[in-house]
């Protein structure tokens, strides 16, 4: 019966954003406010507590929740990849909410924003917890329905627009996904989608439609790569910056994303399996789309002048360094993955929650705004410097390692393959990293500069500005989250090996 | 030799940092400490009237830590990590003070810092993934045994650290960033970039050079020539400068020009199974000296700045008359690094010369012996490569090389020379009685103090070249691979003076022809006429054609026009064009038919009403609950006069009824067009996906 705890924390917050939804607080209430905050943060602590509580006690528990029909069951695991994804979005959702309190202090219809932040989190630890493919897919697409009313959120004409595109994209490319379910129902050698390190699938059948599976990996590879931004199914990213920052923050550079990286983790290492796909057309047809994100994404950030936009587009080659990882297709491959898809988390919520609080606090979101900033909110943007450069790939911040680690995993990728066809492809991807790194340094820096340096930009002297000294850093509720993720990129970059360790373990198992 | 020792921190950064001392490092660590301590206690006074001090000394701390770091490191990986903290920290020297043209020459640095550090990250990856180890001690073992194709990937890889170490060190043509960031730059800081952050990058160049690639012919030919090449533009650009603190600074990219050309030559002797002692020693030596200089040298221009805030010699030309200690000190940078005997430069100087000279002998004697140095490796290499090789294969190169060497240091001594005559013995024109009034103040005792002891060093490190420099270069030489003692050589004996007088004639020439002559013109002021004495109106003219600027020329367009043009217009048609257009395409006909099927039931309704049911009485529309009958015979009669005014009626209702149905249209039209927009098109791609999997197994089944 202790199973039963694995559905909590899935069921919890979707249970309790409806609540929310369903109780009728006048929002002019100040009182009533209070209440609701006090309601929402407890309701993610205790849902984040009890996931660490299973990471701790149920390590490996099994949950066949319901039955669909004849093997088709809504099952729940916790395996150690599983435990990563859900313990990263367990540390992260009590920050951004407690971030989002202030953030969201002047919006009305906060009650349906908390409900609907409250709701994604138990859905997006459903795909952490799934245990098998199809619990995943439901998953997925109850992730588009939920978070479907955070992008429309500002009501704008833009806002709709964007909304409607990314339910557009979502649908199709679940629709693709589908398929590929589908497949591997009808050709796993169990009977059922059950993740299994190593792939569920029955070789001997499987071999003799090869090049059909291969064509569905790539046509599912696609589906799922909608959430994760992968070109050409990226419009919908930049476009949803639109929502509000802590949406943007963790759900568009984390949950949502990264459901879409972590299910292309899923579908590849533990539906297909990577011995079926290795050195395949496939592989190097993912591998070059990949690639082409990479280099398409910081090049385009560099372009874009919208803070939140070039965030988004440095989101999209960041995912794609996560997609490189799961299609190397080996244990490595596999670790480094993982490895940026928690580093990049923590990265790229600061970047996003320092952009965040500049706009709360200034109104102002365009780069060429930024002059001078870096002076007046100067925890803001020293989060923001340790952010940057860690997406930079410098020493001593996270970026570096799970950079390095990617390198490291593309190499021996190449010398496996010998000088067969593709086995340049991830060596390729190696200068397409350090070139991306290199218009991350761009894109950042140019940022960082213009804000302490306002000379630099032709901006009005620094001179100008000396006699104020009021300072314009937000209050504690949106600092502590920021300061809290720019020590963890630093941890992480001094002391890596923990994680290293277990994921390397993972990619050991599934590879 | 003093034994060396090892610290090794597991788990920092993912790999690990490892740590070593010996004599080489020791001596650096030495040298960054005496720098950071001059520099330090000059930066009290210099800085004292800065705002921003805080931020400065910060900077400084941690550029320090950086540095040693680098110099104390024992594998590629602890190198890289504190590589890239120096770049950043120093960066904030160079955009220290704000104004513009600091901060274009910091963005110059970053930008070069940047991507050199890319680019050595490159390497390192394929370095590790060839070697399978980034420890000095261990690479050297781990490379020897490859040959083939992953010879030329090994290569591939110390060229890109080459890259990576030599846009740091300021080897052409990644020199760019010397002229630029050091004139902008507080001086004291200056002359730790120029001292000693150049030389971080050298200490990477000799780790691969004299490690890796140990003894390697094609290695150190291009190694020496890059070397040659530098020397030679550094010091064409310094003779050119008119700025004082950019004239330092072009002499340091030539100085590091003459310390490459001494890790080559010590690579070309190994090649050549000759002893490389003179090369290396001479490397080293010249390493240390530089630093020495520079630290005295931007001192004193540091003094010159703190006064009177201004570089151009033209502005500060007999500012150091009457002031004996300012003059001193610079004399004695100056000597040194002209290679004046006596002084430290000299010993450095000769050494590099001799190694060069020894290379020359040893090509001639082969080649009257009818060999080939061509090595076997290259057998096989393209036409232009071995075309190269064969003539760096020739004695009359490295003769050639040799003058280039001693041209080289005839320009140093004559750049000097500019620089000293016109702080030292031009009179300024209108303010020199100002400048002679400071000659009391112009420097705080603490400053004087250490600009005097680090001063001091040059000539008694020279003068004592025996039991000083000597001991030095024993110590050092172990880093370079070098074990065994070198004998005693005798820098005063006549051929090596004749070396060293060669380069002061050549100097002393160039001043006189060149500088004098071509360098200084009237001036265009007319008012300074009225001054009366005919040589304080000639001034130093910046004869260097403004347009011929590597980075203006070259880096810059590319990098911030071509690239971002090229780049984001293929993006921006790709995100145009090939996504955007085929997907608005796809949604448009898409729309059309969901919109048609939407309205299926409408279309069907409204035939329905045109044709069969087009008479509907209006009563019956209207819900009355009069019985079918009545209403057709109603309608049927409708036509006689008494039943006018009730038709009019009818036809009045009917109009209401019609307008209502007609807004209800609209709505339901509209509604339709919400839920369409959302759900019935995601709705829809779901459906053709199910479509197609259906049709699939469809089709498998039949096939079966």
């Amino acid at each position: 019966m202790s199973e039963l705890f694995l559905a909590v924390p899935v069921l919890l917050p979707i249970f309790g954003g409806g609540a929310i939804l369903a109780l009728h607080l006048r929002s002019e209430d100040k009182g009533n406010e209070r209440l609701m905050e006090i309601l929402v943060e407890g309701l993610v602590l205790a849902n984040s507590l009890a996931i660490l509580w299973l990471l701790k006690n149920r390590m490996g528990a099994n949950l066949v929740l319901f039955r669909l029909f004849g093997n088709l069951t809504v099952r729940f695991k916790l395996d150690l990849m599983g435990g990563v994804f859900a313990g990263l979005i367990a540390f992260l959702w009590p920050l951004a909410t407690l971030y989002s309190f202030e953030y969201m202090g002047h919006e009305k219809r906060k009650r349906t924003f908390f409900a609907y932040y409250v709701m994604t989190y138990g859905v997006t630890s459903g795909i952490a917890l799934s245990g098998n493919l199809v619990t995943m897919y439901l998953c997925y697409e109850m992730l588009t329905l939920v978070t479907f009313p955070l992008v429309l959120f500002p009501m704008t004409k833009e806002a709709k627009r964007a909304s409607r595109r990314y339910l557009y994209y979502s649908i199709g490319g679940a629709a693709f996904a589908f398929i590929g379910l589908v497949f591997v129902l009808s050709f796993s050698a169990t009977g059922n989608t059950e993740f299994v390190p190593g792939g569920v699938l029955n070789l001997q059948a499987a071999a003799e439609q090869r090049s059909l599976l291969l064509l569905v990996y790539v046509l599912a590879f696609f589906g799922f790569g909608v959430k994760a931004a992968l070109f050409p199914v990226h419009v919908w990213l930049p476009r949803a910056t639109v929502a509000p920052t802590p949406v943007t923050a963790l759900l568009h550079a984390v949950a949502v994303v990264k459901s879409g990286a972590f299910a292309i983790l899923r579908f590849t290492y533990f539906s297909y399996g990577t011995a079926f796909l290795r050195g395949s057309q496939a592989q190097w047809a993912v591998m070059a789309a990949v690639l082409v994100t990479i280099v398409y994404g910081s090049t385009m950030a560099v372009r874009e002048i919208h803070w939140k936009r070039r965030l988004a587009y440095s989101t999209i080659s960041n995912l794609s360094y996560i997609l490189f990882g799961a299609t190397l297709m080996s244990p490595l491959g596999l670790a480094a993955a993982l490895c940026h898809l928690v580093i990049h988390a923590f990265m790229k919520i600061c970047s996003f929650f320092c952009a965040g609080a500049v706009m709360h606090q200034t109104g102002k979101n365009q780069v060429y705004e930024l002059n001078g900033l870096g002076r007046r909110m100067p925890v803001t943007f020293g989060c923001l410097t340790v952010a940057s450069l860690s997406l930079m790939g410098i020493p001593l911040f996270g970026g570096f390692i799970s950079k390095w680690n990617l390198a490291w995993a593309a190499f021996d990728c190449a010398e496996g393959y010998g000088f067969g066809p593709g086995s340049w492809l991830p060596v390729a991807g190696v200068a397409v990293i350090l070139y991306s790194a290199l218009m991350t340094g761009v894109y950042m820096l140019t940022v960082l500069v213009r804000a302490y340096f306002p000379a630099a930009a032709g901006g009005e002297s620094a001179a100008a500005d000396e006699g104020r000294t009021e300072t314009w850093d937000p209050g504690w509720r949106m600092l502590v989250p920021l300061l809290i993720f720019g020590a963890m990129i630093l941890l992480l970059g001094l002391r890596p090996v923990w994680l290293m360790s277990l994921l390397t373990k993972i990619g050991g198992e599934a590879g | 030799m003093r034994s060396a020792a090892n610290l090794t921190i597991p788990g920092i950064c993912g790999m690990g940092m490892c740590f070593q001392i010996d004599g080489f490092r020791l001596v650096y660590l030495g040298i960054a400490v005496l720098m950071w301590v001059v520099s330090g206690v000059f930066s009290l006074e210099y800085m004292a009237h800065y705002e921003k001090r805080n931020r400065y000394y910060c900077f400084f701390l941690a550029t320090f830590f950086a540095t040693v770091g680098v110099f104390l490191s024992a594998d590629f990986y602890t190198t890289f990590i504190f590589f890239e903290i120096m770049s950043f920290t120093s960066y904030v020297w160079v955009a220290f003070d704000e104004r513009r043209e600091s901060l274009r020459a910091a963005e110059t640095y970053l930008a070069v810092a940047v991507i050199g550090g890319m680019v050595m990250l490159m390497g390192l990856f394929l370095l590790y993934d060839l070697a399978g180890t980034l420890r000095f001690d261990e690479l050297k073992g781990a490379v020897s045994g490859i040959s083939g194709a992953s010879r030329m990937r090994l290569y591939g890889a110390c060229g890109l650290l080459l890259f990576g170490f030599g846009a740091k060190a300021g080897c052409f043509p990644l020199h760019i960033w010397l002229p630029k960031a050091h004139p902008v730059a507080p001086a004291p800081a200056s002359a730790l970039l120029s001292g000693i952050l150049t030389k971080a990058g050298v200490f990477g160049i000799i780790v691969v050079s004299c490690g890796l690639l140990r003894g390697d012919l094609a290695w150190g030919t291009v190694i020496a020539c890059l070397g040659l090449l530098t020397m030679v533009l550094g010091a064409v650009l310094a003779l050119f400068s008119v700025n004082l603190k950019r004239t330092l600074a072009c002499s340091s990219v030539s100085q590091i020009g003459f310390i490459l050309t001494g890790i080559g030559m010590s690579g070309l002797l190994e090649a050549a199974g000759e002893k490389s002692g003179l090369a290396v020693r001479g490397a080293f030596l010249h390493m240390v000296n530089h630093s020495l200089f520079k630290l005295v040298l931007f001192l004193c221009a540091a003094a010159v700045f703190m006064n009177l805030h201004q570089l151009n010699l033209n502005d500060i030309r007999g500012f150091g008359r009457k002031k004996p200690l300012l003059m001193f000190c610079f004399l004695m940078g100056a000597l040194g690094i002209g290679g004046v005997p006596l002084w430290s430069g000299y010993v450095s100087k000769t050494l590099l010369h001799e190694s060069i000279v020894e290379y020359t002998t040893r090509v001639a004697s082969f080649q009257a012996l009818g060999g080939s140095a061509l090595p076997e490796s290259l057998s096989r290499a393209p036409k232009a490569l071995l075309w190269m090789a064969r003539i760096t294969g020739t004695a009359g190169f490295w003769r050639g090389a040799e003058w280039v060497f001693l041209v080289s240091g005839g320009m140093t001594v004559a750049y000097m020379l500019k620089l000293f005559v016109a702080l030292f013995v031009d009179r300024h024109p209108l303010r020199q009685e100002e400048f002679d009034r400071m000659s009391s103040s112009y420097m705080r005792p603490a400053s004087k103090g250490v600009l005097l002891g680090a001063a001091v060093l040059l000539p008694l490190l020279g003068m004592t070249a025996h039991q000083t420099m000597d001991q030095l270069a024993d110590l050092g030489q172990g880093f370079f691979g070098q074990t065994e003692k070198a004998h005693a050589i005798a820098y005063f004996s006549p051929e090596n003076l004749k070396g060293g007088l060669i380069s002061i004639g050549i100097g002393a020439l160039l001043y006189v022809l060149v500088v004098c002559r071509w360098m200084m013109g009237e001036t265009e002021n007319e008012e300074r006429k009225s001054d009366g004495r005919s040589d304080h109106n000639r001034c130093y003219l910046e004869r260097w054609p403004s347009w011929l600027d590597l980075e203006e020329l070259v880096y810059r367009p590319v990098i911030q026009v071509a690239l971002p043009a090229v780049g984001g217009a293929v993006c921006s048609f790709v995100d145009r064009y090939v996504i955007t257009a085929p997907l608005t395409a796809f949604l448009a006909v898409s729309a059309v038919v969901c919109r048609v099927m939407d309205q299926m039931a409408d279309i069907l309704i409204r035939t329905a009403r045109r044709t069969t049911h087009s008479q509907l009485p209006a009563a019956f529309l209207a819900g009355s609950p009069h019985d079918g009958e009545g209403l057709r015979d109603s309608s049927a009669g409708g036509k006689g006069a008494g039943h006018k005014g009730r038709g009019s009626a009818v036809m009045k209702r009917q109009e209401e009824i019609i307008l209502a149905l007609v807004r209800m249209k609209e709505r339901i039209q509209r509604n339709g067009r919400l839920v369409e927009e959302s759900f019935s098109f995601g709705l829809m791609l779901f459906a053709i996906g199910l479509c197609l999997t259906l049709g699939y197994l469809l089709m498998v089944f039949i096939s079966q």
